[in-house]
């Protein structure tokens, strides 16, 4: 079975694109030139789809190929045969009729170009559908025509009732069309192609598959949004505000029709399982009865023609779910004949309005005589819907009859008969309707508009369908049965040839249609009481249900956002801190350790009393953090515990320079406290304090447990490698002092440099607050506490100075011996500016101030210009950055030590520290200076020389 | 030694310009120069991702491998590049109308490049760290840069504080790494972590906490808390920077993470991203239904974005990292359209965000309309636009990847998170009549970034303006 390959194929498939192109030009010509270069690619393609016709009859139909991306599995192929063939003409040939009937129906107001160009793509993107052999190509024209019909039936923007059903229409087959895409690529991933013709030879397989179901579900979701079915066909009706033409071509003759295409496309593969048999056979069934019951009652001819439409699609749906060949025959069959008939409708209505200037049944009546042949037309129509015999829709409505009257339904016999005669006697009576209440009864004299026969242009076109029906209905093998049993062949994948015939002889069907038509007779003879009742019943409307679930989904949605996101930052912290102790458990479950590998270090007496210290004083950081104070001791307490901590662990280094950070940030941050509320405001209920509480001590033992885990784990550590390297590589033996200055001193480089960035910011920053609004707050400043009277207590003062010089000596100390014992110019920096710090704290800023020589700018400056020196220096040395060179010095009183170059750096360090730490201080003193703080005026300089004995003034 | 500097020489060159841009601005025209300045700088991006397309092929290192220069890198840096370049430009006439083009607001900008450029190159964690915080704390300023509003310095502060959170949880996961590979270079960790072992709880913690910081940076949930605030709180122009350079940048990243240090140990890692991928598609398609403010929109839309590109990372083969390049490519391209349109959305001189005003835009600006319908349309991942085929290389990678589960959740949430796109779509084309509407016209920059982007959306569908073969080349310079 290969297919003869023809060029052509790709040519007709891409003309509708092409003819898209020439409406938006052509109308500057005129709105009939426009419309004939619509028509001229239409009827093109549709001239060449004729010369491939005899392939696709008589050999194995026409394929055609270009490669697009074939890493993703995406080709440009075509395929036509004879379901194609027979969608081709349809979407072609009725396309044909469309474009000449809206060149009468659009008045001059309306964008002419515009709408063909829509109508052209449209065509295009349903034409591709039926001819892609890709199954992803089907779906990229698939959601086109979801594009293009948006397009169309947004057309008349100005009708407020269209934008409803346009969002419909948009909201429920966009995301079909996209669950269609997720079964496609389902599809192609079991059976290993996303070539069509490949996978309908994989039936077996691809029903073998556990994924044919999601697949299944995933494919029909598309199809049945697409075709309206049960439980998406309340959006069909919506859709209805879009101009006529727009409604007689994609709403009855192709867009609804592509997803019965589709599922006719994959009938091979897809049906026959149980699955496929419940599924689409009741959805079409249950479709079938409640279009068919509502159109009855609709008063809007296009609604009721919508929701007949409805009907209709359920009841091809059913006969491609029942999965036997002879209801495939039946179902491309009806396909046929309800684009003829349907679409003659859908122009009759649009005559009807146009004319009369209304669609509503209720105000027409009496047509019969005013407009005749469209009357005719009309009448003609409706009755081949009912199934009246010598009409085409008799002929497959018997076939449908016949075939449901032998079909089960969990092992009941009736339940299919029944309801599918019932949907047909509904179907006959809103047909009787539509004929009897529009155009028969008396003339009347109050239509908004006296309509009567309008020019051949908008007549023709469903005049032409018409003819075809009655052709059809009178003798079906010679008009259609070729093409059925070709589109029958390519559905069922084999030889098909039917013997459509008018009279079959006294069957069940017979009887069947006999019921549905005068039950149809009967009900309209009772319309009136009927639609009574029916107007006092309380019903589902699909539109309010639809807003419901969309107001509803929108509400969920929003409760979904909002619960995970209020605005404050705890949420974010919560929701953080639990996804990460989540994944670490998640990892330390899945990573599998070996517990303990080494001996934990002996607890002694005191190592119980300073972690209880320590957890005393979390305890009370936590409790009493409202209060400022008291948090910022118990810091300090914690901070001390470290140190100790660090001191007890062998790391001397760590300790020193815990405890003098600790210092200084607790000192600094108490100055700073003065300019803050003491107090924390309290924000959250108690109830949220305890979930966080909660949520905090669990990240806290967790990172305990890992922590413990890890210190005890057996694993290879980095340590030796520093512990080797140090003394060799960077002439000192305190590892820690080496490493910071020496194997990582490009970090450290950085550091001093951030830290100094840092102060500058400080300084910034407050001499921001010193102008404007912040100022105006300073200098109001009343004190929340009771200030102590005496501000420089003696004792203290006297204190601070002795300690000073002794304080500087350790500093230089801790300096010196840095690179081989515990210190260096990190911490050395840190002593000293305690040092400094205390003569501020005791004595008052601007009596230390004034003893002041070098402004801290410059010597964070220095500090950092010291450091990049050093580094440079070891350039000219022709080494990298920053290596340091060494020799040992020997100098009387101290014994030998050690010169490395990088004691330069570490001077560096040490004054950028200094600097940063003081120019820190000095923003906030002059912040205290803004709020009232006097200069102290009696510090305690004692000058024996002065004459009074008085103490020199402090200057400003 | 001076081959490494030349490896670097991009970088060098940029953060020297930003250097002494910010001098030469200081002692001259100040805030006067800063239009110049945007303009210069949009230039020097281009021309250095012109450079870096010409340089040669192939992979080089630089100090011991610290800093990687191969094709993966150079397609990340070459996208950041021209995406930073094209949103300076963008910003330029908003920053203006509202007092905001500081001269301050290009160098931090080229700052930020800078770091994510270091970012896609990293060989080691500490090169990682550097290139992320000096990105990052660009980013905070730029983030908080309309000091007077009190929303924008709010969004600002958030973005730091948990960003420093994150910035914690990364050092720790790096850490961990560090003690357990006892070397923080990406080569070393991958002999750590050898194929076909257990890798330990250690390293597995590390990895863990890593990914957690990182997923931070790329606002996968449920670590994306701060981009809806900061999204809504930044000035529009800085927020349109947010969604694209640095998302490819984080992206990029965490590839190399996974894939260069982590490579062998793919399982570990794959259920983590896999799980932020399900988690971030899920929860940006569906909390971004209910939001009325379009820039709070994107927000969640970028995080269901990111989720897809994980989709395609989660893969662990190069068509994965291949369809994630692709994924952010195309995810930046179609972002720079819709932020161009996002700037030019004003009602009587002033910006507004409300996705009301969008109503019935399509009967005043047809064209406009026409331009973000493609867009929309496009980020709904609907065929035959290019978003589409975005999404289905990086699920088509999953499902190759034997990831069904992951492909099918990715399909779900992509039918969700269509729903909002249309209802955009929706709002222009049938709005109601009654709402305030945006009136503003478009400047020349925004309406040809909007119809150049849109116009990519549909003409690339041809080929992809190849951008397949360069992402295939790229991602197998990642994945051996």
């Amino acid at each position: 079975m290969e297919p003869d390959t023809d060029s052509t194929l790709i040519l007709i498939a891409a003309l509708p694109f092409i003819g898209a192109l020439f409406p938006g030009l052509m109308i500057r010509a005129g709105r009939t030139a426009c419309a004939v270069s619509a028509g001229a690619a239409t009827l093109a393609a549709l001239v060449l789809l004729v010369t491939l016709m005899p392939s696709v009859l008589h050999g194995d139909g026409v394929a055609a190929g270009l490669d697009w991306m074939p890493q993703l599995g995406l080709q440009l192929s075509f395929r036509l045969d004879g379901l194609g063939l027979l969608f081709a003409f349809m979407i072609l040939g009725i396309g044909l009729l469309i474009i000449i009937y809206a060149r009468g129906y659009l008045s001059r107001e309306d964008p002419m170009g515009q709408f063909y160009t829509y109508l052209m793509l449209f065509q295009g993107a349903m034409l591709g559908i039926v001819l892609s052999d890709n199954i992803l190509l089907l779906t990229v024209f698939w959601e086109l025509t979801s594009l293009s019909s948006f397009l169309l039936i947004g057309y008349w923007k100005h009708l407020p009732e269209g934008r409803q059903g346009a969002r419909m229409a948009l909201t429920v087959t966009g995301l079909g069309g996209l669950a269609l895409i997720g079964g496609a690529l389902l599809l192609g991933r079991i059976a290993g192609t996303y070539e069509i013709s490949e996978m309908l030879a994989m039936r077996d397989q691809i029903q073998a598959s556990p994924l044919y179901l999601p697949a299944l579900i995933l494919i029909l979701l598309g199809a049945f949004t697409k075709s309206a079915q049960f439980p998406f066909h309340f959006w069909l009706p919506h859709a209805m505000a879009a101009p006529t033409p727009v409604s007689a071509y994609l709403h009855s003759a192709t867009m609804v029709k592509a997803g019965l295409f589709l599922m006719a496309r994959l009938w091979p593969v897809l049906s026959g399982t149980p699955e496929w048999f419940y599924i689409v056979a009741s959805a079409g069934l249950i479709t079938m009865v409640l279009g068919a019951l509502i159109a009855i009652f609709k008063h809007d001819l296009k609604a009721l023609l919508a929701f007949s439409t409805v009907s209709h699609l359920g009841l091809i749906t059913m006969l491609l779910g029942f999965g036997t060949e002879a209801a495939a025959i039946a179902a491309v069959f009806h396909i046929l004949n309800h684009s003829a008939f349907k679409a003659a409708l859908f122009m009759t209505a649009g005559i009807v309005d146009h004319e009369a200037h209304t669609r509503d049944i209720r105000r027409l009546g009496g047509l019969m005589r005013l407009m005749p042949i469209t009357a005719l037309i009309g009448t003609l129509a409706a009755l081949s819907m009912a199934g009246i015999p010598l009409l085409n829709g008799f002929i497959s409505k018997e076939m449908m009859l016949e075939e449901a009257s032998h079909t089960y339904w969990m092992g009941n016999e009736w339940l299919i008969p029944v309801l599918a005669t019932l949907g047909a006697l509904l179907s006959a009576a809103y047909c009787f309707r539509f004929i009897a209440h529009t155009f028969g009864g008396r003339v009347r004299t109050d239509y908004p508009h006296v309509p009567h026969d309008p020019p051949g242009v908008l007549w023709l076109p469903p005049a032409l369908l018409v003819v075809l029906v009655v052709a059809i209905g009178v003798a079906p093998a010679l008009f259609a049965g070729w093409l059925v049993d070709a589109s029958a062949s390519a559905v069922t994948g084999s030889d098909v040839h039917t013997h459509l015939a008018l009279w079959h002889g006294i069957t069940p069907a017979l009887f069947m249609s006999g019921i549905a038509v005068a039950g149809g007779l009967l009900l309209l003879a009772l319309f009136g009481p009927l639609g009574r009742t029916w107007d006092r019943t309380p019903r589902p409307e699909a539109k309010r249900m639809f807003d419901g679930v969309i107001a509803g989904a929108v509400r969920a949605a929003n409760g979904v956002a909002d619960g995970l996101h209020d605005g404050r930052i705890s949420r974010p912290f919560v929701v953080l801190t639990l996804a990460v102790l989540a994944a670490a458990t998640g990892a330390f479950f899945r990573g599998g350790h070996e517990g303990p590998q080494t001996e934990m270090l002996p607890v002694g007496g005191l190592d119980v009393t300073v972690w209880a210290l320590l957890i005393t004083a979390s305890a009370a950081a936590v409790s009493f953090h409202r209060n400022r104070l008291i948090v910022l001791i118990s810091m300090g307490i914690i901070g001390l515990v470290v140190s100790l901590a660090f001191v007890r662990l062998s790391a001397p280094d760590l300790a020193l320079t815990q405890v003098s950070v600790e210092v200084v940030t607790i000192m600094l941050m108490l100055i700073a406290l003065h300019f803050l509320p003491k107090r924390t405001p309290l924000e959250s209920p108690v109830l949220r304090r305890w979930w966080h509480g909660m949520i905090a001590a669990a990240g806290g033992l967790g990172v305990g447990a890992l922590s413990y885990l890890l210190m005890l784990g057996d694993t290879a550590k980095i340590s030796p490698y520093f512990l080797e390297n140090a003394k060799s590589g960077g002439g000192g033996t305190n590892v820690v002092n080496v490493i910071l200055v020496d194997f990582r001193g490009f970090d450290t480089f950085g550091e001093i440099i951030v830290l100094g960035i840092a102060a500058l910011t400080i300084f910034a920053i407050g001499e921001a607050l010193l102008d404007g609004r912040a100022s105006r707050r300073l200098a109001n400043w009343r004190d929340d506490v009771p200030r102590s009277k005496d501000r420089h207590p003696l004792m203290m003062v006297v204190a601070t100075r002795v300690m000073m010089p002794i304080a500087i000596m350790v500093g230089v100390f801790i300096f010196l011996r840095g690179h081989n014992q515990p210190g260096g110019g990190f911490i050395a920096g840190l002593v000293i500016a305690i040092a400094l710090l205390m003569q501020y704290m005791a004595s008052g800023f601007a009596w230390s101030q004034e003893r002041q020589k070098y402004p801290y700018h410059s010597m964070i400056g220095m500090g950092v210009l010291i450091a990049a020196l050093t580094g440079i220096a070891s350039w000219f040395a022709g080494y990298p950055f920053l290596t340091s060179a060494y020799t040992y010095v020997h100098f009387r009183p101290i014994e030998e030590f050690e010169v490395a170059s990088a004691i330069a750096f570490d001077i560096g360090v040490l004054l950028t520290v200094v600097g940063a730490v003081m120019l820190a201080l000095y923003s906030l003193s002059r912040l205290a200076r803004r709020t009232g703080e006097t200069v102290n005026e009696e510090a305690m300089d004692y000058d024996p020389a002065g004459p009074s004995g008085a103490g020199e003034k402090g200057a400003r | 030694m001076s081959a490494d500097y030349a490896t670097l020489l991009p970088e060098i060159f940029l953060a020297v310009y930003a250097m002494l841009a910010l001098i030469a601005c200081v002692y001259t025209g100040k805030d006067e120069v800063a239009p110049t300045l945007v303009w210069v700088t949009s230039a020097v991006f281009a021309a250095v991702a012109v450079w870096i397309l010409l340089s040669e092929d192939g992979t080089r290192l630089a100090f011991d491998g610290m800093f990687i220069d191969d094709g993966f890198s150079r397609f990340a840096k070459v996208t950041i590049l021209l995406s930073a370049a094209i949103v300076l430009l963008m910003s330029r006439t908003y920053m203006a109308a509202r007092d905001l083009l500081r001269f301050e607001y290009p160098v931090l900008i080229t700052l930020a490049t800078v770091g994510m450029m270091v970012m896609v190159s990293a060989g080691d964690l500490i090169v990682l760290y550097m290139g992320l915080e000096l990105q990052s704390l660009a980013l905070y300023v730029v983030a908080s840069l309309r000091r007077d509003s009190i929303r924008s310095t709010e969004a600002g502060l958030k973005y730091f504080v948990l960003g420093a959170l994150s910035s914690g949880m990364l050092l720790y996961g790096a850490s961990l790494t560090y003690g357990y590979a006892g070397t923080t270079s990406f080569e070393g960790i991958v002999l750590a972590a050898a194929a076909g072992q257990d890798i330990g709880i250690g390293l597995l913690l590390g990895l863990v906490f890593l990914l957690a910081g990182l997923a931070f940076k790329i606002s996968a949930a449920p670590f994306h808390m701060w981009t809806p605030d900061v999204y809504e709180g930044s000035p529009t122009a800085i927020t349109a920077f947010f969604a694209t350079a640095p998302k490819v940048a984080a992206m990029a990243l965490l590839a190399r993470v996974t894939y260069g240090a982590f490579g062998s140990v793919v399982d570990d890692w794959q259920q983590i991203t896999a799980f932020l991928a399900v988690i971030s598609m899920f929860l940006g398609s569906i909390a971004a239904i209910g939001q009325t403010d379009i820039k709070r929109l994107m927000a969640y839309s970028s995080i269901a974005h990111m989720g897809f590109a994980l989709v395609g990372l989660s893969a662990g083969t190069v068509q994965g990292v291949q369809s994630m390049l692709i994924y952010m490519a195309i995810y930046v391209t179609m972002n720079l359209g819709a932020f161009a349109f996002i700037l030019s959305m004003e009602r009587e001189g002033r910006h507004v965000t409300r996705i009301d005003g969008l109503s019935m835009l399509s009967r005043k600006e047809p064209l406009k309309a026409f331009a973000l319908l493609i867009l929309m349309f496009s980020l709904a991942g609907v065929p035959p636009l290019l978003g589409f085929f975005g999404k289905f290389a990086t699920f088509a990678a999953a499902v190759d990847a034997g990831l069904w589960w992951l492909a099918l959740l990715a399909g779900i949430a992509s039918v969700i998170g269509a729903y909002y796109y249309l209802r955009i779509v929706f709002m222009m084309y049938f709005g109601s009549e009654d709402t305030p509407r945006i009136d503003g016209a478009m400047n020349m920059t925004h309406w040809l970034v909007l119809m150049g982007s849109a116009a990519i959306m549909v003409v690339g569908i041809v080929n992809l303006f190849g951008i397949e073969g360069a992402a295939a080349s790229a991602a197998l310079t990642l994945v051996p």
